[in-house]
């Protein structure tokens, strides 16, 4: 569209604004990537330093006979059973919403919008009060639950529009052929929605991975997970920041890799289904 | 009329796949519904009722006695600190957001008109919202240390600061650094959002208005803006309800210090609730986020339904 | 003068070629149609015209002028989008206003110019209105007058009819052939739809893979096709060929045979347009013999499909309640003054 056919040095332009913009996006990553390879003498270096003689020791050094491995473990429990939950429980009410008409359903799905757009602040407080009369607090089931609950908003808005996208007339061939409307969701639209399932739950798994707040709340020491855990590195005297790296990477890296497998899909996930990337 | 004979012999499955989308429905609905309830809607007005009692885990006598609007008496007159954060919160949110709007819809446009093969671009600019933001933090904890700095050091070589000071610990430019790293942080989301929007345009009101004799000016704000509208709202709002909501990033970084320079309003929420354990007071401090959220959020909902098409996955008929 | 077409190609980006060397020159003040099939390169023709594509190769003159580097806006000419491309935020009124606000225009004049352009096409009722609450019709009727409001010279139309039912599409084009005679522009008319073609064009541009095929009145076209292509794509139901060999003045392909004089010996394919087809009594001279097939009632007329061994055909007739019963002979007769005869391989016209 509005002419692409456009003129030698604006394009050069373009391109130089774009490239600048790229490396402003990265550097700050890459620096953080290439200080988990450096050793301290070369960390504390006062003019930074890009081309060294790269060390593995960092990362042994935090993962083992530390206790930055039981934290991972822990990331990974809750981001795999909040989203699991997530899907299992949002899939299922999104269809619904896709399909089905009753009296106040916009409103309950404006409601589900609501509950997400909640501060976390909000709802940390007296969710900590109601874990700590539980006997939940402080467990790794705690975070479980506040992650399911606060993402179970997004799958909702997010796979509604998946489901739309699905023709009605396939839910009532399979009716017509003899399914219940379950049996057709079930085995018939459910499947057809895989790709959708499969972006929103990674997008549920990075949200709950990189999540803190809840987690910093309801965990201070057992069933941490590694976004609680890192700062704790950090000291105001004589922080290993090589360690400190190790662990960001460690930490971050799965996660952008996820982000690209679902990237065509990340923009309509952040805006709840809004925006089609 | 009559009805044809074929209906009655299927109408015993036809009023069952009826009652599934009646009754079944909502079924389905319910867990989701329930669990949403219990942890965010129970908590919330858990949250209401304590901001109306005076407990407190720092003084033994106070239990959580009813105290009716005291907390909120106090919140609204003799709290400064409460004023500050919260002044200080749209402040963040004003600024951060407009330069991250302004600057993402000028690389979405950039990227529209002169990128053909976009994938690669728009991949390596995702990464910086991606990463959580406790990594976010320390990365640009380590940027901007004092002495060894990388961000410092060039900042330095080209004159833009004038002595060799950790960044996060200077009164005067802390609140500029966490204002530019949530730019940092964010600018891309606006750049992705925007790209969708300006990709998903028709072509042809672009097409009539260059027929229609209309310069590139003229066809930018009087075609492309308008029809961006609705996403220009979105991407406005949810930013801006995110933006109020910072706490990670900020907290990771700076705790709020140097003194309360930094502390947003989700900060000095923590602070009252989980370091000074005033949970009475602290949930009227919550409360009151809470509301200016839900305020943006209910602004948000109309501009998202006001810009619904059928194709945009939305109900298009839906009342708002 | 007038416009010109010199060499036009245009290949896309991603490699699709859509015309190959156009040349097509016409005058001010005509009403020009751009016919041709899906894929023809008719609307890609007209968008370069406009402006809207960059060719690859060769020149666009207006009047004499090279205009092919020029931006749309500076060609003086108004366009019509086959979906109106109306701006969904502004009302009617300020729609047609556009082009004249851009131009600067002073208020009173715009509003008076934008109240003759709706009055024209019937649509001052409905100035307040936004395009969402605008019938198919009369958003067709809001794009036609925002392309014309501001006098330019030439007005393009690409498929302005294909989205409007069918009675609306016969009065618009009523319309036009009315606005055309009124306002006396240069009309510039993109269609794959031969009727409107022929009811509405001066002269018809027939377009085939990117190239230009045929160029004359629409009678022209009609009555003597420069092709084989053109013969059949011109006309509802199309013409009848037959591929066959001639031999010293007589035709014969299959069972059939008749007298086709002054055409070369060879390989040749034949065509007879339906109307033209005479129905005879078994005894004519050179009657040949068909059989029934199935027949269709387009009031006033009669369609009869027609058989013989491998050949089939159309036969129109006048409708005078005559039963043509599946099975039946039926001995036809070719006019040798309505036959057409084309190469066989190239398709071009011989005669």
């Amino acid at each position: 569209m509005i002419d692409r056919a456009a003129s030698r040095p604006w394009t050069a332009f373009a391109w130089a604004v774009l490239l600048v913009a790229v490396v402003v996006a990265l550097t700050p990553y890459l620096w953080i990537v290439l200080a988990s390879f450096k050793t301290r003498v070369d960390l504390f270096s006062s003019a930074p330093k890009w081309l060294f003689s790269p060390t593995f020791a960092n990362y042994p050094a935090v993962f083992i006979g530390k206790e930055y491995w039981p934290l991972a473990i822990n990331s990974l429990i809750i981001s795999l059973s909040s989203t699991a939950l997530c899907i299992l429980i949002g899939a299922p009410a999104a269809y619904v919403f896709a399909r089905a008409d009753f009296p106040g359903k916009e409103d309950l799905f404006f409601f589900f919008l609501t509950t997400r757009m909640a501060p976390p602040i909000s709802i940390a407080v007296p969710l900590f009060l109601f874990f700590t009369s539980l006997g939940l607090i402080d467990t790794i089931y705690a975070v479980v639950i506040a992650h399911t609950s606060f993402n179970l908003s997004l799958v909702v808005w997010m796979m509604r529009g998946f489901f739309a996208e699905i023709p009605k007339e396939i839910d009532e061939a399979a009716v017509m052929d003899g399914r219940s409307r379950l049996g057709a969701f079930v085995f018939i639209i459910a499947p057809l929605a895989a790709p959708g399932i499969a972006a929103t739950a990674v997008l549920c798994f990075i949200l709950s991975w990189n999540e803190f707040l809840y987690a910093f709340i309801l965990v201070a020491f057992e069933g941490r997970p590694l976004t609680v855990g890192i700062p704790g590195l950090v000291t105001p005297h004589g922080t290993l920041w090589g360690q400190v790296a190790a662990v960001a990477v460690v930490a971050t890296l799965p996660i952008l890799i996820f982000t690209f497998l679902v990237q065509r899909q990340l923009v309509r996930g952040l805006t709840f289904g809004a925006v089609k990337g | 009329m009559t009805s044809l004979p074929v209906t009655s012999n299927t109408s015993g499955k036809t009023r069952g796949a009826f009652l599934l989308d009646r009754g079944v429905g909502p079924l389905l609905v319910l867990p989701a519904t329930i669990l949403v309830v219990i942890f965010l809607v129970g908590p919330f007005y858990y949250m209401v009722y304590t901001a109306l009692t005076d407990l407190s885990f720092a003084d033994a006598t106070r239990k959580g006695a009813f105290v009716g609007f005291d907390n909120f008496r106090r919140l609204m007159r003799d709290d400064p600190l409460f004023w500050n954060s919260f002044l200080l919160t749209l402040k963040f949110v004003v600024v951060a957001v407009a330069m991250e709007f302004v600057i993402g819809f000028a690389l979405a446009l950039l990227i529209f008109k002169y990128v053909v093969r976009q994938r690669l671009l728009t991949t390596l600019l995702l990464i910086p919202m991606m990463l959580a933001p406790v990594a976010v933090g320390l990365i640009w904890r380590l940027l901007l240390q004092g002495d060894f700095g990388m961000v410092i050091y060039y900042l330095r070589a080209v004159g833009l600061l004038a002595q060799n000071a950790a960044v996060l610990s200077q009164p005067d430019l802390v609140f500029p650094a966490i204002v530019a790293i949530d730019i940092w942080q964010w600018t891309p989301f606006v750049t992705l959002v925007m790209l969708a929007g300006l990709m998903s345009l028709p072509r042809s009101p672009f097409e009539a208005a260059m027929m229609d004799g209309a310069g590139p000016l003229r066809i930018f704000l009087d075609v492309m803006l308008p029809l961006l509208r609705p996403i220009i709202a979105l991407v406005l709002l949810l930013r801006g309800i995110d933006a109020f909501k910072e706490f990670d990033k900020v907290f990771i970084m700076t705790g709020g210090g140097p003194g309360t320079l930094t502390e947003l309003v989700s900060i000095y929420a923590y602070r009252v609730n989980f370091r000074n354990w005033d949970l009475g007071y602290g949930a009227a401090v919550a409360f009151m986020v809470y509301l200016v959220v839900l305020i943006l959020c209910s602004v948000f909902y109309k501009a998202v339904y006001w810009s619904a098409k059928p194709s945009s996955g939305l109900p298009a008929g839906a009342k708002p | 003068m007038g416009i010109v077409f010199d060499g036009i190609s245009k290949v896309f980006p991603d490699g699709t070629a859509a015309l190959h060397g156009l040349d097509l020159a016409f005058d001010t003040g005509e009403f020009i149609v751009l016919l041709g099939p899906s894929g023809s390169g008719k609307t890609t023709a007209c968008r370069v015209l406009a402006g809207l594509e960059h060719p690859t190769g060769g020149r666009i003159l207006v009047d004499g002028k090279d205009v092919t580097d020029l931006p749309p806006r500076f060609r003086g000419m108004g366009m019509v989008f086959q979906n109106y491309a109306l701006y969904s935020h502004k009302s009617v009124y300020e729609n047609i206003a556009y082009p004249l606000r851009v131009r600067k225009m002073a208020g009173t004049e715009i509003d008076r110019s934008v109240r003759n352009m709706a009055d024209l096409l019937q649509i001052g009722r409905y100035l307040a209105r936004k395009p969402s609450q605008l019938s198919g019709g009369q958003a067709q009727r809001v794009a036609v007058a925002r392309a014309l409001v501001w006098q330019p010279d030439i007005c393009l139309m690409d498929e302005p009819l294909s989205n409007l039912d069918a009675l609306l599409r016969l009065h618009m084009r009523t319309e036009l052939k009315r606005l055309h005679r009124e306002l006396k522009k240069t009309f510039v008319f993109v269609t794959h739809d031969q009727e409107e073609a022929m009811t509405l064009a001066t002269r018809v541009a027939v377009l085939r893979d990117g190239r230009l095929v045929q160029f004359d009145e629409p009678k022209t076209v009609y009555r003597r096709p420069a092709s084989r292509f053109v013969a059949e794509f011109m006309g509802r139901p199309a013409m009848n060929t037959f591929e066959g060999m001639l031999y010293a003045g007589m035709f014969r392909a299959g069972d059939i045979a008749c007298a086709a004089p002054g055409i070369p010996d060879g390989p040749v394919v034949l065509g007879i347009r339906p109307e033209q087809v005479e129905i005879v009594d078994s005894s004519a001279a050179d009657a040949v013999r068909f059989e029934v097939d199935v027949m269709e009632l387009v009031e006033p007329d009669v369609l009869v499909f027609v058989r013989s061994g491998t050949s089939s055909m159309i036969v129109r007739t006048p409708n005078d309640d005559r039963t043509f019963a599946h099975g039946e002979p039926l001995f036809l007769r070719f006019p040798p003054a309505a036959l057409h005869a084309f190469d066989a391989v190239t398709g071009a016209r011989l005669t």
